[in-house]
């Protein structure tokens, strides 16, 4: 009985939100740019989630990995033209071009969600501590995002990409030591946390303790495409802090802000339940460019050769292998279903998110504005 | 007061600031490189030099020494110009680079005015006729030039008019003219190192022709893409103004509409435009890495794509601190231009 | 009713296209200014105040249209229909014959222009030739008969149009003829009591006060020593003491320019301080219309009376009117003031009450006088 009054409750407070979404999804269906990008997105939906019926791998192998087609590979040393058995053709390495481009589709979906989510996170949890804490915090960090976007992002990346040993020895005990020292400074100084630097002093005591007598150190192993993915994120996320900032410094001096600090929130309820939710109109459309725009920097870093492994089958991936003709364009244009093909289907997937958060945009700007 | 002077030693100090912040965050990258080839900037021939040689190099010149005392050092050979090694190219970065700007020079040279204009003018024509053909078109063709891979839509211009209709063939210039500007004893005399003003300053008008023709397929492709993100920011600022009271108090005054357009919401409008456009044009270093490589131009952004391949960390490093560089100064004018155009900032 | 007024507004119907609907903000207005009279338009937030003024100068901003009814304009022994006029002619009355002044004074005015050259545009705008002769004049006496620049402002006057001319000026640098403007600009800045006007004239709008700027907006509007200035509440957001200061500057210059004021405002005080006549709007209709004295002595329509009740006396109660301001996006049938109106009939339910005159000069749209003749 309580809980139907409860739910009855939350029903009601849901209300006007409700309804703004509603509004939002009504002019969504009114715009055909949206549409069409809505339209592109799923047709890759459907494109990644039957890659294993719409090109079979072979059993045993890493369906990821390209398979040269050895009976090709004798007859000539060349890419092939489409034909029945590889509709888009083959590349110099004889892997099938239409192979590369359904699993290619994965890997693009994957590459983008992964590192907006992880840029995301990132990025909305600094962005949110600098805003809402202000003073030395928030000048730090900011000039942090500063520094990180006064580099182009694809040259930052592929600095990173191959800067990155393979294998990074991460000393832990270091890194709990210096973490705990931090924290304790911050305990110590707000009154509130200070029941947190009891225990917090014990763990620095311990991680001291180990780091000058037995230091646990373990490595990481990152594959190629870890590499990427964390360099990616890495030049994302002050993308997000920066806009959260803004968002957060808006919100913050509402008045309803005010009358909840007044009544009593803690800080960390404040952001969680009144801040971060007004901010995601304004992340829902940078996310969904972001995800073209990494999918495009990635390709980049494929097709310059720095990305994934050679075999791997990703777009930029097959058409970095056109590489090689460009000093001579006659082999490119007799060749152009190397690069032709899948160029295709990375320009159509940016576009599909292209489209829609350009939509997004429209749609949204007068909602953030009615506020 | 609004002072201008005071308005710019302000901003100089933040940037100077940020400058420091790179560099750090560039060395801190710089640490994960093997001291071995660290050392090898130290080293007149490298074939001969053995590994332990290199070791003994690093020692001495203290590359092994504890890392905040190694960051001064470092900070002081980059300000004395020593940037580091580049194994791949064998030779100073800092040569490399001086050797490669010219031809990265020629292609921003066009593609940077072209951005800013036709950004600036389709933005102003998209916002004045808002909803209507040349709105929506707008929008569209930039939607799609910015979805394109800039490697893409780069092999594909260079195949259709290069390799199928042969009208330009891939490099900064003809061969034969490459040739010609190589070779000591045809009295070619590289005065400023820009192929495009050599061949004017030389009597040569052709030369100059000719790296335009080279020049331009880059430039459309660099244009194609990044002119979205300026008409989108453009249209939206222009609109902004249109719908500001001046502009009601313009035309309740009787301006005609092309005055009350071109000369007071459009200048307004430009405001936020300005610091886009800089912001726009520094980071078009990064977009060169494609566009070179592409088109085999032969600049700084073809060698740090092949420096990269090559894993040569300091020539990465290297251009990564110039673009960055680029990118503080070309905020700074913007800055300055920001606070000409309107009174208003010189206060803050 | 057009003949003896300078401007006069008759069943204006303007609507608002927007996503949330058709907002219909003036269901049929109908106002009549005099010569040299201040006339005082008042109403609450949103009872289409603005838009009426706005729609006079044919500034009604989009998604907006003007859908019906006529406004003229008097000038010059003619009776213009502004809503037929061609845009040409529209912007000439802009400025010279009509002008107006904002709420917000900075906010109406450039930022990034000094006030010197807004001000200086205006009087280039309307009274080109003038300062052009007056620069010739000058030239003269300075000595200088024939210098390019005289050429140049003498074929502006005469062949203002053609190519030549156009080239010409380009290269010219016309310092005369901006000391001309500045120095009536400066005058002008002088004439509306702001203190050292040399200063000011370069001053930048963010750099100057809400009353300076209110002045510098007046000086603006009356450069061209219009017929008719509307001026839209502009002393809303002002202290006041600089509000007293204002209105009295608007009465002096209405006693040297003889121009008609459009007043509007939502103060009761400022109208029977500074206006002639009356007209109280109320959800898009103009209710009530009549000399002031007899409005605040004998109001007619519910609503004026009920207005005039709540103005706070002190030792009395607050006395507000029940309900609120219904939604213009489907207003409600007939008399729109009918759900809130204490004599409400039957008949106000169905059907709208007409504007008629129902004593000298007093004009009411209630069913309690006939207003369904």
């Amino acid at each position: 009985m309580d809980l139907s009054a409860k739910w009855k409750e939350l029903k009601v407070s849901w209300q006007p939100r409700i309804k703004e979404w509603k509004f939002m999804l009504k002019r969504i269906r009114e715009s055909p740019l949206a549409l069409i990008g809505i339209a592109i997105i799923i047709g890759f939906v459907i494109i990644a989630c039957l890659a294993p019926v719409l090109a079979p791998p072979q059993a045993g192998w890493d369906p990821f990995m390209l398979r040269p087609d050895k009976d090709l590979a004798i007859l000539t040393p060349d890419p092939t033209p489409p034909t029945t058995r590889h509709i888009f053709g083959t590349t110099a390495e004889k892997f099938d071009i239409y192979y590369g481009c359904i699993w290619g589709t994965i890997n693009a979906f994957r590459v983008g969600l992964i590192v907006v989510a992880i840029a995301l996170v990132i990025g909305v949890v600094l962005g949110t501590v600098a805003a809402y804490y202000g003073g030395l915090i928030d000048e730090i960090l900011m000039r942090f995002t500063d520094i990180i976007i006064a580099l182009p992002g694809l040259v930052l990346a592929m600095a990173l990409v191959i800067a990155f040993p393979t294998a990074i020895p991460l000393n832990i005990t270091l890194i709990i030591l210096v973490v705990s020292a931090v924290l304790s400074i911050y305990f110590a100084a707000f009154k509130p946390q200070r029941k947190y630097l009891l225990p917090n002093q014990i763990i620095l005591l311990i991680s001291l303790f180990l780091y000058l007598t037995n230091p646990i150190v373990i490595g990481l192993n990152m594959s190629k495409l870890d590499k990427v993915l964390i360099s990616l994120a890495i030049v994302g996320w002050p993308g997000y802090a920066r806009l959260i900032r803004g968002e957060v410094l808006r919100v913050k001096n509402e008045d309803y802000v005010e009358a909840a600090k007044a009544s009593g929130c803690s800080d960390l309820r404040i952001i969680i339940k009144h801040i971060l939710p007004n901010t995601v109109y304004p992340l829902l459309i940078v996310v969904t460019l972001d995800i073209g725009s990494i999918v495009l920097t990635a390709a980049a870093l494929s097709f310059l050769g720095i990305g994934a492994d050679p075999n791997f089958a990703d777009w930029g991936n097959i058409i970095s292998m056109s590489r090689t003709w460009i000093s001579s364009p006659e082999l490119l244009v007799r060749h152009y279903y190397t690069f032709l093909i899948p160029g295709i289907f990375i320009s159509l997937f940016v576009l599909g998110w292209n489209l829609l958060g350009d939509a997004l945009r429209d749609i949204l700007d007068p909602m953030i504005r009615r506020r | 007061m609004t002072s201008l002077p005071a308005y710019i030693a302000r901003r100089l100090i933040l940037l100077i600031f940020v400058l420091l912040g790179v560099s750090l965050l560039i060395f801190a990258i710089t640490t994960l490189i093997p001291i071995e080839i660290r050392a090898m900037l130290y080293v007149r021939n490298v074939q001969h030099t053995s590994p332990q040689q290199l070791i003994e190099i690093a020692k001495k010149r203290g590359l092994d020494r504890p890392i905040h005392e190694q960051f001064f050092a470092w900070l002081s050979e980059v300000l004395q110009g020593n940037l580091g090694f580049s194994k791949f190219s064998q030779q100073p970065v800092a040569d490399a680079i001086l050797e490669r700007w010219p031809y990265t020079f020629e292609i921003v040279l066009f593609a940077a005015p072209l951005i800013i204009f036709i950004g600036i003018f389709l933005g102003v024509q998209a916002a004045i006729h808002k909803d209507g053909l040349i709105d929506h078109a707008c929008r569209v063709l930039s939607i799609i030039g910015w979805s394109l891979p800039s490697f893409w839509l780069g092999l594909l211009l260079l195949s259709v008019f290069s390799g199928y209709l042969h009208w330009v063939s891939p490099g900064p210039l003809d061969t034969n003219l490459l040739q010609f500007r190589n070779n000591p004893s045809s009295g070619f005399i590289r005065y400023t190192k820009i192929d495009l003003f050599d061949g004017l300053l030389n009597g040569r008008p052709d030369i100059t022709l000719n790296v335009i023709q080279h020049a331009i397929l880059p430039v459309i492709v660099i244009v194609t893409i990044n002119v979205a993100l300026l008409i989108r920011v453009m249209r939206s600022s222009m609109l902004e103004a249109l719908n500001k009271p001046y502009t009601v108090a313009a035309r309740a005054k009787g301006l005609d509409d092309k005055t009350v357009i071109y000369k007071h919401a459009r200048r307004n409008a430009l405001i936020p435009v300005v610091t886009l456009s800089g912001m726009l044009v520094a980071g078009l270093l990064g977009g060169l890495v494609i566009t070179e490589t592409v088109f085999g131009f032969g600049g700084l952004g073809q060698w740090a794509a092949n420096a990269a391949l090559q894993l040569d960390v300091p020539a990465v490093l290297g251009y990564a601190l110039l673009s960055a560089f680029l990118f503080v100064i070309a905020n700074l004018i913007v800055d300055i231009l920001y606070a000409y155009i309107d009174p208003r900032i010189r206060l803050v | 009713m057009t003949e003896d007024s300078l401007v006069a507004v008759k069943n204006l119907v303007v609507k608002f296209y927007t996503y949330a609907g058709v907002v219909e903000a003036l269901d049929g207005v109908n106002l009549k200014i005099r010569p040299g009279e201040i006339l005082g338009l008042v109403g609450e937030t949103g009872c289409g105040k603005s838009v009426t003024s706005f729609s006079i100068l044919q500034l009604v901003p989009p998604p907006g249209r003007i859908e019906e009814g006529e406004i003229y304009l008097n000038v010059g022994g003619k009776t213009l229909d502004i809503r037929s006029l061609p845009k040409d002619a529209i912007r000439q009355i802009r400025g010279k014959d009509i002008a107006m002044i904002f709420q917000e004074p900075r906010a109406y005015l450039n930022p990034v222009y000094t006030v010197e050259t807004q001000i200086g545009e205006a009087l280039l705008t309307h009274r080109k030739n003038e300062f052009l002769q007056k620069a010739i004049e000058a030239l003269e006496k300075a000595g200088k008969k024939s210098s390019f620049e005289k050429r140049v402002y003498e074929r502006m006057l005469k062949k203002p149009k053609s190519l030549v001319t156009k080239i010409m000026a380009k290269f010219c640098r016309k310092k005369t003829l901006m000391k001309e403007v500045h120095k009536e600009v400066v005058e002008l800045l002088r004439s509306v009591e702001i203190a050292d006007p040399e200063r000011v004239a370069k001053m930048y709008p963010f750099e100057l006060s809400g009353g300076m700027a209110q002045r510098a907006v007046i000086a603006m509007a009356l450069s061209c020593q219009p017929l008719m200035l509307i001026a839209d509440e502009p002393t809303t957001n002002l202290d006041v003491t600089v509000q007293a200061q204002i209105l009295n500057l608007v009465r002096e210059l209405r006693k040297t320019f003889k121009s008609s004021i459009l007043y509007i405002t939502h103060d009761l005080g400022v109208i029977a301080e500074l206006c002639d006549r009356v007209a109280v709007m109320y959800a898009g209709n103009v209710v009530e219309s009549a000399d002031v004295y007899e409005l605040f002595e004998a109001p007619l329509h519910p609503y004026t009376k009920a207005l005039l009740e709540s103005i706070p006396k002190p030792g009395e109660e607050f006395k507000s009117i029940p309900g609120t301001v219904p939604s213009l996006i489907n207003p409600p049938k007939g008399c729109r003031f009918h759900d809130r109106c204490q004599y409400e009939m039957d008949v106000c339910r169905k059907i709208k009450p007409e504007f008629i005159e129902v004593k000298k000069d007093h004009f009411v749209a209630c069913h309690l006088y006939g207003g369904s003749k």
